[in-house]
């Protein structure tokens, strides 16, 4: 949770002594009256008063701003604050010292010390000397001004490929920028990797699943036929026009944009529509709409023209990215909740798309980037004027509700839940208006109670909680459907709300001390063109769309360029994907992160033109052999001296395992488990329901369609590090600990692929070592060396005696499937084992 | 964002793999079969006598005064006025006019034991064990905001990723029990930089905790549905349903080899080294986890003293301690259990406060005594601490707001000074005045209590030598036993 956290306090302090300490000395000010200026007078202004009363804060409570010696002899409402040589008629001083009983300064404090108060009745007195003469650079603070000259709020600019002294080893323009500085450090690319190594890095990095022996065949066919250039070109063009590739690289997406089927927090229910999003995100990435255009659907695709029904509902969809955010349903107060899930979207958006939160501002100024509150509070005022629609009924778990977003209908959609019969309909109906009645007679008795009469019935607590719980479910299950109880396509996502309003900015980001309203706008630091204009009759969605994916915005291309390069190398030109602030890391590639990102925008934002710029690469094309020399200089290969090895991610390790079964089925599959069958309700009791896997998993589809349920994910993403779904993650971690060992050892799931795999060895061969031979290339994509095979060869023939297969002999007549123990107990080793789960 | 790298993790690779490195470039250079079986005889010659692997029990740089660390995370910021920092001034009616915003604590202390410690109402069971206990009442923090503090409290540094705590300890002192995990993790939040509280950063995996979790059904369901814990066990995957004992140590073998075969072509994995690892780790915890997690064999009137029960609100801390009790005993190097509520009190404190205590004081004065009663206390390090404190300001009316700058902690047991009460904060709670101890300080005093030098425990990592306290902390001498 964002609250109030005091250091802001000192932070303004010292900023502001920064920033005006350059003012000018009026003549005939003696430096004596200057000096008791600024050690009496002005350290207490900054410390008591600036934060509601000056320029900088942007806080100008009672029209009053104390910053400058015009505003603070102006003064605000009241009149004018200092009086020269008349304590009595300045209002500062008769706030101060608490002489007026209506209003006292500092607020809900002591009366600051009788020493201070005297130092200010001597200025006033002496003539209130004050040097200020000039608003400390109004309206920008000096840490906005500095942020302006940080490189990432710079526009992108090309530059043409530095010289390189080995001209023959690009291939891409980018090649030429990686090269130039590996010379420029004395470092020399490593050589190409094998064939089969870079087809398994491509497969994996692309489309997210291990090539087929016939992928390798065909590849090693067209190096013989094409050359390696040709080759590589056409099996990724294959990839990249396959719809595999929205499902890995949509997936990476999903991890950005913290996509979830449950609320996360204390309540964590299930959202049974988030699965539309998803299946959106993955068709985004497989049509390559263009990012730009990808960005202003999932913030206002519900402000934007459409064709007809079927592209209003995809718009609708993609609003889905707004709604989808941890909310904590079980929050007792409900402008707290709309307030933190306003927040929860100005990070997102921030985060995911221009890699900086504004959400740090909702407290304080931030502290490190140039967002001040004012620019949150002009976001916050854009969410403010939407309505976000998740989906979920008031419970005992969940005490907020919340609609859900009704889709036009389309042919062919899928709704997962079932309709109702009519006479059902009008039995929820007759129920809802008892209950409605029983809350209005509740009321009143309640009514009656306050005001010292006797009520005509009894309330009692349990009642008001049967009815408000009672009222919930019958609603919850009438807006599921239509009048006559046909099922409505129903989705998550965000509209307009009924009223445009400015938020007005929160004293330390509490609902309960609202000032200044703060009129909608994008955060000012990134300055591309002119004001922006707020519509008077729209939320401003659109607008701030339209900001974030304007060609000359300065990170959002930057941003994204840098999280394909992070999926194609294993780091980032900026390590730090998700911050771009001052306090992430600085590009290692500078012009090539620019020029990559201006030639992204000018190609017309596309994914997958810029994935295969740089599957097509020579850097990408490097072994991962290690070298003693580069290593001690380089050892993290920020350089890319050669490709870095990896451990594949969770999706990558589960779906591999049901390839090389023979057991995966690509098709995507209807909705979610979520959809299916949890539907809509707290998921601390899911684990009591023998409908659903222990881990969450049970089927052989692709890993991207397993139910991804806040703080209760299925066993194999849990374990092998994905993306924690409360938060934006553009990097996730690598672990490597006994647990998940434990789970490839005895998880019910992997012997059931290992069991597969070993059974599709025993139909494909028929000695060992040909499936030795056919179980290497199937794990690794390369034939076992000779001592691999010796070593196979007698495990295979060294069967544990006296449990020479049970399971085996037993079930040999029932089915085809049966296998030796010590088949199956192979391959379960190859996909135990290191490299099973790693590229080179 | 929490980034292990993901290759060539240490310039000093071969400083810290030097045993592997040599006996696999030996070992299985091409010789097929009888290579490997070379190289698995030596292997599990090496498991049998501990001091080869990387969590071999390690010689300390001066004598230990504790030997394993029991952390108990409050996470969310204790409120330290309502609890163990009795400030009399703040009770007292602000003089009349005098606008002031502090909120009195709305519970009663009082002394207790003879080092006449004040403890509040909602301590009733802790109260009892002051005697035992080292408070800090002068702790600060850098950052008052829970992502930050939290992840400093872990791991030292809020702006870098950095080794946890546990990682740091278990990599300083080795394991006692290499059938275990050395370093675990019972329940830990998801947010607050999630892993990376428990994590290895850039000191190799292994020494990174092991997560360790149960569901509860909260509250409100337990009653109604007369349940309150899933079915299933607390760590999943300990046995396999289809192979023996006997042929899974086969097919480890296996898995060993062939991981050896590729590491021998990379020459430099971590991955893969750690991976070796890891496997083994598994296999043996399979023996040890089962019966460690079982809370059967305990009496009942172990369990009464800690609260487990059906529907007891001490029910889910309760079992986290024992368990922890029951690692301690095992051998785990450091335990960390998060408290199940939080202590993130900005609305209605009183209630939730006593809440909090409700669930934990109980349970957490069991352990004091378990321990004691065993002789474990002696060796044992407990910790009580979250990430800061709360400010004596009143928030929203009801609550109270972050604070940073003073909060307490306590220590038990494990070399520090028992029955003492260190440092001060002003006479409302709101600043650290005397002896502050700031988050390193406490760092490089934990480190010390288990015998080591924070200034000595290092691990370059791309030419740098790094050091849980960076370049900051001071070891806190007066709170020594």
């Amino acid at each position: 949770m964002n609250l109030f956290r005091p250091f802001h306090y000192s932070v303004l302090v010292l900023l502001a002594l920064f920033v005006s300490t350059s003012s000018g000395i009026e003549p005939g000010e003696s430096p004596a009256e200057i000096a008791f200026f600024e050690t009496k007078i002005r350290p207490v202004l900054v410390e008591h008063c600036y934060e509601c009363h000056s320029t900088q804060t942007g806080a100008a409570e009672g029209s009053l701003e104390l910053d400058t010696r015009q505003s603070t002899r102006q003064g605000g409402d009241r009149g004018p604050a200092v009086v020269a040589g008349d304590p009595q008629s300045s209002w500062l001083w008769l706030v101060m010292s608490h002489e007026d009983s209506d209003l006292r300064m500092p607020p809900k404090r002591e009366r600051l010390p009788d020493t201070v108060l005297a130092d200010f009745k001597k200025w006033i007195e002496r003539g209130a000397v004050d040097p200020r003469t000039e608003a400390p650079m109004a309206k920008e603070p000096a840490w906005v001004k500095a942020g302006q000259d940080f490189w990432a709020y710079q526009r992108p600019t090309e530059s043409a490929p530095p010289h390189v002294t080995d001209d023959a080893w690009p291939t891409k323009p980018l090649d030429y920028f990686v090269l130039a500085n590996l010379e420029e450090k004395g470092l020399v690319p490593s050589g190409d990797a094998q064939p089969q190594t870079l087809l398994r890095r491509l497969r994996f990095d692309l489309v997210g699943l291990p090539p087929s022996d016939a992928d390798l065949k065909r590849f090693q066919q067209r190096i013989d036929d094409e050359g390696l250039d040709s080759a590589l070109a056409l099996e990724v063009d294959e990839m990249l026009a396959s719809s595999e590739f929205g499902e890995r690289w949509g997936r990476h997406w999903l991890d950005v944009a913290r996509f979830a089927e449950s609320s996360g927090t204390e309540a964590n229910i299930s959202f049974p529509y988030a699965w539309r999003y998803r299946d959106y995100v993955i068709d985004c990435f497989n049509d390559d709409v263009p990012f730009d255009r990808f960005l202003v659907e999932q913030i206002a695709g519900d402000l934007l023209p459409y064709e007809d029904d079927a592209d209003r509902a995809r718009l609708l969809i993609a609003t889905g990215f707004l709604a989808l955010g941890p909310k904590n349903l079980d929050s007792v107060d409900q402008r707290q909740f709309q307030a933190d899930v306003i927040d929860e979207q100005i990070d997102t958006v921030t985060r995911a798309i221009v890699a900086g939160s504004v959400a740090c501002a909702r407290c304080h100024d931030h502290k490190f980037d140039p967002y001040s509150m004012t620019d949150y509070y002009a976001l916050a005022g854009i969410f403010a004027s939407s309505k976000t629609f998740f989906g979920t009924s008031v419970s005992p778990a969940n005490r907020i509700g919340g609609d859900p977003l009704l889709l036009p209908k389309v042919n062919g959609q899928h709704v997962l839940h079932a309709s109702l019969p009519k006479s059902r309909v009008e039995t929820l109906k007759t129920q809802l208006a008892q209950l409605r009645a029983e809350k209005a007679e509740m009321d009143e008795a309640t009514m009656m109670m306050f005001s010292g009469k006797k009520p005509a019935k009894e309330v009692t607590l349990r009642d008001a909680l049967r009815i408000f719980w009672q009222t919930g479910s019958v609603e919850g299950e009438l807006e599921k459907v239509s009048d006559t109880g046909e099922a409505l396509p129903l989705a998550m996502g965000v509209l307009d709300g009924d009223e445009i309003v400015s938020a007005p900015l929160l004293q330390r980001g509490d609902i309960n001390k609202p000032s200044t309203p703060i009129p909608r706008a994008v955060p000012h630091v990134i300055r591309i063109h002119d004001a922006i204009e707020m519509p008077e009759e729209q939320s401003g969605r659109l607008q701030l769309a339209q900001w974030l994916a304007d060609p000359e915005h300065p990170l959002t291309s930057r941003v994204i360029v840098n999280r394909v390069w992070h999926h194609m190398f294993g780091t980032g030109i900026v390590a730090t994907v998700d911050n771009f602030g001052s306090t992430g890391e600085r590009p290692t590639h500078p012009e090539l992160l620019d020029t990559l990102a201006a030639k992204f925008v000018q190609d017309g934002w596309s994914i997958k033109r810029l994935v295969r710029e740089i599957a097509l690469s020579r850097t990408y094309r490097q072994s991962s052999t290690y070298g003693d020399d580069a290593f001690h200089l380089d050892p993290d290969n920020r350089l890319l001296w050669r490709a870095s090895k990896r451990r594949l991610e969770a999706e990558c390790i589960r779906d591999a395992m049901l390839a090389v079964s023979g057991e995966l089925d690509l098709d995507r599959p209807v909705g979610s488990l979520v959809g299916k069958v949890i539907g809509d309700r707290p998921i601390s009791l899911i684990g009591l329901d023998k409908r659903l896997p222990a881990d969450l998993d049970g089927c052989v589809h692709r890993s991207v369609y397993l139910p991804v349920i806040r703080d209760r994910l299925p066993d194999v993403l849990d374990l092998f590090d994905f993306a924690e779904p409360k938060l934006v993650t553009g990097d996730r971690e690598t672990t490597n600990v006994p647990i998940q060992a434990l789970y490839l050892l005895n998880s019910p799931f992997v012997l059931d692929r290992a069991t597969s795999f070993a059974a599709r060895l025993n139909r494909e061969c028929d000695t060992n070592e040909k499936r030795i031979r056919q179980a290497f290339l199937l794990c690794y994509n390369r034939e076992p060396d000779q001592v691999e095979m010796e070593r196979s060869v007698q495990f295979l023939g060294d069967e544990i005696l006296g449990e020479k297969n049970a399971a085996y002999e037993a079930a040999a007549g029932a089915t085809t499937d049966a296998v030796p123990t010590a088949l199956l107990s192979f391959c379960q080793a190859l996909l135990c084992t290191a490299e099973f789960r790693n590229l080179d | 964002m929490y980034n292990i790298p993901k290759s060539g993790s240490a310039s000093s690779a071969a400083q810290v793999f030097p045993s592997r490195r040599s006996l696999l470039k030996s070992a299985a250079s091409g010789f097929g079969y009888l290579a490997f079986a070379s190289l698995a005889q030596e292997a599990a010659a090496r498991d049998a006598t501990p001091g080869s692997s990387l969590l071999q029990a390690q010689p300390t740089h001066f004598p230990a005064r504790a030997k394993r660390v029991i952390f108990l995370c409050m996470n969310g910021g204790p409120s330290h006025m309502d609890l163990f920092d009795y400030k009399p001034a703040l009770q007292r009616t602000p003089a009349k006019g005098a606008k002031s915003n502090l909120m009195p604590s709305p519970f009663h202390f009082a002394q207790y034991g003879e080092s006449g410690a004040w403890v509040s109402e909602v301590c009733p069971h802790i109260a009892q064990h002051v005697d035992d206990i080292c408070f800090i009442h002068s702790m600060n923090t850098d950052i008052p905001n829970h992502s930050q503090a939290f992840i400093q409290m872990h791991t030292g540094s809020f702006q870098f990723t950095r080794p946890s705590l546990g990682a740091w300890s278990l990599y300083g002192l080795g394991t006692e029990n290499t059938n275990l995990p050395g370093f675990v993790t019972i329940n830990p939040p998801a947010d607050n930089g999630g892993a990376a509280n428990y994590g290895s950063a850039f000191l190799p995996a292994i020494f990174q905790g092991t997560k360790i979790g149960t569901n509860q059904i909260p509250g409100f369901y337990a009653a109604l549905l007369k349940v309150d814990q899933e079915p299933g066990p607390p760590l999943k995957n300990m046995k396999n349903p289809r192979l023996s004992l006997a042929e899974q140590r086969r097919q480890l073998d296996l898995i060993r080899d062939l991981n050896s075969r590729k590491l021998q072509g990379d020459e430099f994995n971590p991955e893969i080294e750690g991976a070796i690892e890891s496997f083994e780790l598994a296999f043996r915890m399979q023996d040890e986890v089962p019966a460690l997690l079982d809370l059967s064999d305990e009496p009942e009137s172990m369990l009464r003293l800690y609260g487990i029960g059906s529907g007891l609100e001490t029910d889910r801390f309760g079992r986290q301690c024992l368990l922890a009790r029951r690692m301690a005993e095992a051998g785990v190097r450091f335990i960390e259990l998060t408290s199940p509520v939080g202590w993130d009190h900005h609305f209605m404190l009183k209630d939730k406060l006593t809440e909090s205590c409700r669930a934990t004081d109980q349970p957490v004065a069991a352990l004091l005594s378990d321990l004691k009663q065993r002789g474990m206390l002696d060796d044992t390090l407990v910790v009580w601490a979250g990430e800061f404190g709360r400010t004596p300001d009143a928030q929203s009316g009801t609550g109270r707001d972050h604070n940073n700058k003073g909060y307490t902690i306590w220590m038990a047991g494990g070399g520090v000074k028992p029955g003492l009460s260190f440092g001060t904060t002003d006479e409302h709670g709101h600043q650290a005045v005397e002896n502050p101890v700031h988050i390193h300080d406490w760092h490089a005093t934990l480190l010390d209590l288990l015998g080591l030098d924070h200034k000595k425990l290092v691990f370059n990592y791309a030419g740098r030598d790094f050091r849980l306290t960076d370049v900051y902390g001071r070891v806190v001498n007066e709170i020594l036993a």
